[in-house]
């Protein structure tokens, strides 16, 4: 590579590219992290290593993991989605009602579909038009939502669903969960989406600098209102699958699921300041999660000492964010 | 009126660099008690960064500034202490306190922490009477109180901390022409007294008025020192500017098109009724004082920001004016004057900041094309001279030149009908200007209508074919290439009548 003013760029291969980008991202330091967490999980517990809990913990994952693709997009615009858990409670409970009524599951699907693209579609148009601050919209939205959920439920669960309406969170495809299955086909999708299209270069251009992507003819606004219906529908593929792995709908679904999901979006180098993020990273921010929860309980740690290490976990992937945009800023202040 | 006190603040060999970039080089003048000393120069000549100096809040590169012959303290704060007080531009009070709270801000005296409310108004009450404030009640809220008395009571406030030297930038930017002469009434009577003044301004016409001396700054070096009466205003013009940058940006005559754009009687924030015209291929100056408008005419005509009243055609269909997406939709493309803060996503890929808001080369069916986009941008990056190492290293790597110039690319491949370009060389060295200026050539030899404005007059005569000159919001005259002399436009922008006739729209 020339470092001397020459105008014509040299380029290396396709396949360097990628893994120069890979480093150039913030993957690295995690992509190590899950590889020392996972390799010291196998030597402490000889149950760790074994075929079946490895699908366990991605089916375990299969709920955050899948809520997380949604709040990467939101996360990458310089949003935040904190209404995320009860979206999955109340699209859930709605749904879940919905199908016992009709004896469908497949309306119950509709309904829960609907409903959380709606609570999405509410936070997005609060922050995009009317500009509203996403922390606050999304956390008066939570509250809404889990009000609703309640009142709506009187506090009761729902049992005995539909099974169209089971089948994502409970059956398994030649043994692998259909949730597992599920997870990582989302994943994909979503991958393709922000890397390999025009919206997806969009959201990172509102979140990288919003009046830049104005002038630029972006329509910065239609772009973050639907980063936040994209984060309420995952939150209803979310909810469709914990509604199956528990046979019921209960008001209390997914309660702090939105303390996990950004954990895992931040873990895995997406940027709390907007316009850098990827999929790959989420996705290794929703395993190496996985990873230490199972890993806690395997080692049978207290489940109270599982919530204090996420937090510890969120707190070291903002001082790593941190540190690199001021490290950016610096760069290029001169 | 000259005073035999010898010189409070006295700056020697003083000189700032920023990175590899020097902005001041061996500056030194005194101030003396009693004496109004008046700095010029143009914009990006060194005097903001003087004033910084002064003010304690940078340190000079080398040099030295002392007062009453000791070192001035390096922090903002303790050069207030010791009596040395900047008042800028914008007004730094808090609107929703009493005048009395304002002038006194941080400057309460209090016996164990209770506030000796009857020494307090006594002091504020002396501190307003000095600036011809005595009459106004001290519990009015200070919003209430015009803009001009607002600024007297900012020099109250430095008063009241038994200020000997003041620094006034720009006091008078923001006034109605009516309050001028207040100011500058109370600045004479303040130097009667035996203050030593810094007055830092772009109109000539105030110094004359009121300086003893004038220090004139160009490109960060003193290049005139002396008393008024060896001043005129053709010599201090001609001292401010620098003569030999025509040669920078060769001017080529260009077959001129149609006229593509016309705007008539816009009204917006910060611009007054003005109207213009664009033909194909033209370039277009706008010249003015900073504040005069010229940003605020180029957001106006190019959609970003609203317009309150007046008409916009291009190629004789109307544009609903202050709509953005119109004027991109009917080829009006505007780069702005900050481009970190609004032109450049600076977390992306040069790859990426090239085609954001077009992707019809790079995408299919919403889909990007990597290879397409990465040999587009080589390609791009090779016609506009962008030193790169990569189209996929980060933008906010490159300097600030070549930062600008993938600014310029992305606007131009666009090939807009009218390109708006709002200070386009900005903090970039001399070598990258003239770069940036071909490129805006180029782009005009294609038939785009090019608007350019510039901190820099000189510049924008340099590369212009015909010229708007802009004061206080409004149009002031139209000259054409063979019509462009400095000094009357200098003249002009800075409020002055029109003499030589130049044409009045």
């Amino acid at each position: 590579m020339s470092q001397s003013p020459v105008t014509a760029p040299s380029f290396g291969s396709q396949a360097a590219t990628v893994g120069r980008r890979m480093v150039n991202s913030n993957i690295a330091p995690i992509i190590v992290a899950l590889v020392i967490v996972s390799v010291a999980l196998s030597f402490l517990t000889p149950n760790f290593l074994t075929a079946s809990n490895l699908t366990n913990i991605v089916t375990q994952s299969a709920v955050v993991g899948i809520a997380a693709i949604g709040a990467t997009f939101v996360i990458i615009t310089s949003g935040i989605d904190l209404a995320v858990g009860s979206n999955i409670a109340l699209s859930g409970m709605l749904g879940a009602i919905a199908a016992k009524a009709t004896d469908n599951g497949f309306v119950g699907i509709l309904v829960v579909i609907l409903v959380a693209a709606g609570v999405g579609a509410v936070n997005g148009a609060s922050v995009a038009w009317l500009r509203l601050a996403p922390f606050i919209v999304t956390l008066a939205v939570m509250g809404m939502a889990r009000g609703l959920t309640l009142q709506i439920s009187q506090g009761q669960s729902v049992y005995s669903l539909p099974g169209e309406l089971n089948w994502l969170g409970s059956s398994a495809i030649l043994d692998v969960k259909t949730s597992a299955l599920v997870t990582v086909v989302m994943f994909l999708i979503a991958h393709f989406v922000l890397s390999r299209t025009t919206f997806g270069h969009r959201v990172y251009a509102v979140g990288g600098n919003a009046e830049a992507a104005r002038l630029a003819g972006i329509n910065v606004r239609g772009v973050i209102f639907a980063a936040y219906v994209i984060a309420g529908i995952t939150a209803g593929v979310a909810a469709i699958i914990l509604l199956g792995r528990l046979d019921s709908a209960t008001p209390n679904a997914a309660n702090g699921t939105e303390l996990q999901v950004i954990a895992a979006v931040v873990i895995g180098g997406t940027s709390l300041f907007g316009g850098k993020g990827s999929m790959l990273g989420t996705l290794i921010g929703v395993l190496l999660i996985g990873v230490i929860n199972n890993g806690l309980t395997l080692l049978n740690v207290s489940s109270f000492w599982v919530q204090f290490v996420q937090g510890a976990l969120i707190f070291l992937a903002v001082l790593l964010d941190s540190f690199n945009t001021r490290r950016l800023t610096r760069r290029t202040a001169s | 009126m000259k005073s035999a006190d010898p010189a409070l603040v006295s700056l020697e060999g003083v000189s700032k660099s920023f990175g590899s970039v020097q902005v001041l080089h061996e500056v030194g003048f005194a101030l003396d008690g009693g004496t109004v000393t008046g700095l010029v120069g143009e914009n990006g000549a060194g005097k903001s960064t003087l004033i910084r100096i002064l003010s304690g809040a940078t340190a000079p590169s080398a040099g030295t500034v002392t007062l009453d012959g000791r070192p001035l303290p390096s922090t903002p704060h303790a050069v207030i202490a010791v009596g040395v007080s900047v008042i800028y531009q914008e007004l730094t009070d808090i609107p929703d306190m009493s005048l009395l709270e304002n002038v006194l801000l941080g400057n309460l005296t209090a016996r164990g922490g209770i506030k000796r409310q009857r020494e307090n108004r006594r002091r504020a009450r002396q501190g307003l009477a000095r600036v011809g404030l005595g009459h106004v009640d001290l519990d009015t809220p200070i919003r209430s109180l015009s803009i001009a008395q607002r600024q007297l009571a900012e020099i109250a406030r430095c008063l009241v901390r038994e200020a000997r030297v003041l620094v006034l930038d720009e006091p008078t930017s923001a006034l109605p022409e009516r309050d001028v002469e207040t100011l500058l009434e109370v600045v004479r009577g303040l130097r009667d007294e035996g203050l030593a003044i810094l007055y830092v301004t772009h109109h000539l016409d105030e110094l004359f008025e009121i300086a003893d001396r004038l220090v004139v700054l160009r490109d960060g070096r003193k290049v005139g020192d002396g008393p008024i009466a060896e001043w005129d205003e053709p010599t201090l013009v001609r001292t401010m500017l620098a003569k030999d940058l025509d040669e920078a940006y060769p001017w080529r005559e260009r077959a001129l098109g149609e006229t593509v754009l016309v705007a008539d009687g816009i009204q917006a924030p910060g611009v007054r009724g003005a109207s213009v015209t664009a033909r194909a291929a033209e370039i277009v100056g706008l010249v003015g004082l900073a504040g005069a408008g010229r940003t605020e005419l180029m957001r106006a005509l190019s959609g970003v920001s609203p317009v309150s009243s007046g008409t916009i055609t291009v190629d004789g269909i109307p544009v609903r004016p202050g709509s953005l997406r119109a004027a991109i939709r009917r080829g009006l493309l505007y780069a702005p004057e900050d481009r970190k803060q609004d032109g450049l996503v600076l977390t992306g890929s040069i790859e990426s900041n090239l085609f954001y808001g077009d992707y019809r080369e790079v995408s299919r069916f919403g889909m990007l094309r990597p290879r397409a986009a990465l040999r587009r941008a080589s390609r791009i990056g090779q016609d506009y001279s962008i030193r790169l190492r990569s189209p996929r290293q980060a933008v906010g790597e490159l300097s600030g030149g070549n930062q600008q110039k993938v600014v310029v690319a992305r606007l131009s491949e666009r090939a807009p009908r009218v390109a708006f370009f709002d200070d386009p060389t900005r903090g970039v060295d001399v070598g990258a200007k003239s770069g940036i200026y071909a490129q805006i050539f180029d782009l005009a030899e294609r038939g785009t209508a090019v608007f350019v404005c510039s901190s820099d007059t000189d510049e924008v005569l340099a590369v212009a074919d015909r010229v708007y000159v802009l004061a206080a919001g409004q149009i002031v005259a139209e000259l054409p290439r063979d019509r462009f002399e400095r000094e009357q436009i200098l003249h002009l922008a800075s409020g002055g009548a029109n003499q030589n006739g130049a044409v009045k729209s």
